[in-house]
């Protein structure tokens, strides 16, 4: 007990995003067991069994409820990456546990490299100008073959707006930043790791899911190609869900 | 010359430590001889990506042309990533 990081209850419901009586079924259930401290009674929780059990709930519901909640909650140390440096220790840390698995065998690099380009590009974009929490949440079950990042920056269509003015609307920034080569690149260093990862998600049939304000794009079998809608639930910055 | 790329590391994805690794670099540079060619070795890298290729690599072509060549890497990233940044830069690599 003495070693453990506790969390109350209210603070586990706001980072899992589950309502505390959902908490206390899972509590009886045994799918997250409580802690009772013996003089309150109150529920805790350990952390490192939080951070266990995450990877193995549904991970975009998670990334999701983060982007799109109206107030800013850090996510869990072990999957918040509040800079660049974090993230890049972390997606070392994922190329190092999908080289382990091998479950991609060679192409390994490739699922890393269009991570990588996800997570940077919020970074790159946003430095400077987080809204509120600076960074991104990041999750992965290499058993269930996804992957998902998510930020709560400005978004697609506000950053390359920096780059075409006349853009209005977020399906069009996402088609634009998907597949349009983007030549001129001043007044900021915008690159075309969006392109690469299209590219990357086609060529090795993985299904992505990207969200930015009120857009959201596919692509998978059913989608032939590439598919963007209006969006059911709108976030401000970016989220990518990638089954590999 | 020969940049042998693991030693600015093994996964090599941001654009911000692309410029740093380029600038870091830049006095090893210096000492290259008029006529001598610069060569990128990508063996050891386990993950390459546009925008740390784009960075490091995308000055050095402009600099130095004829003389800049790309070491032929299996590594489907490298791979992948190389035919990108010619279609983005429209220009053609040297690989060998």
């Amino acid at each position: 007990m003495q070693n453990k990081e506790l969390i109350t209850i209210n603070q586990t419901s706001q980072i899992l995003g589950v309502s505390i009586d959902t908490l206390r079924r899972w509590d009886k259930s045994g799918k997250l067991p409580a802690i009772r401290l013996k003089i309150s009674g109150h529920r805790y929780y350990d952390r490192n069994l939080l951070a266990e059990l995450m990877p193995r709930l549904d991970i975009y519901k998670l990334v999701l409820k983060w982007a799109s909640g109206k107030t800013a909650v850090e996510p869990l140390t072990d999957f918040y990456c509040p800079n660049s440096s974090i993230f890049q220790a972390r997606l070392s840390r994922f190329e190092t546990e999908l080289i382990k698995s091998g479950v991609l065998q060679d192409k390994f690099s490739l699922l890393t490299s269009v991570t990588g380009e996800i997570g940077n590009n919020a970074y790159d974009h946003n430095l400077g100008n987080w809204p509120d929490i600076p960074g991104v949440f990041f999750i992965y079950n290499i058993n269930n073959r996804q992957v998902a990042i998510a930020d709560r920056g400005q978004g697609v269509l506000t950053t390359l707006k920096k780059v075409r003015p006349d853009l209005i609307n977020d399906q069009d920034a996402l088609k634009m930043a998907f597949t349009e080569i983007i030549s001129g690149r001043a007044p900021e260093s915008r690159g075309n790791g969006l392109k690469f990862v299209r590219r990357i998600v086609i060529d090795n049939k993985y299904d992505l899911l990207f969200k930015s304000g009120q857009a959201e794009l596919r692509i998978n079998k059913k989608s032939n190609g590439l598919s963007i809608v209006k969006a059911k639930i709108p976030i401000n910055g970016c989220l990518a869900l990638i089954k590999f | 010359m020969i940049i042998q790329l693991k030693k600015f590391g093994v996964t090599l994805t941001s654009r911000q430590l692309g410029k740093e690794a380029l600038s870091a670099f830049k006095p090893s540079l210096a000492g290259a001889g008029e006529a001598e060619i610069i060569e990128v070795d990508f063996d050891g890298v386990n993950t390459f990506s546009p925008s740390w290729g784009d960075e490091f690599l995308t000055p050095l072509v402009k600099k130095y042309g004829d003389r800049f060549i790309l070491k032929w890497s299996d590594n489907p990233s490298v791979i992948s990533t190389l035919k990108l940044l010619e279609e983005v830069n429209k220009y053609r690599l040297n690989i060998i």
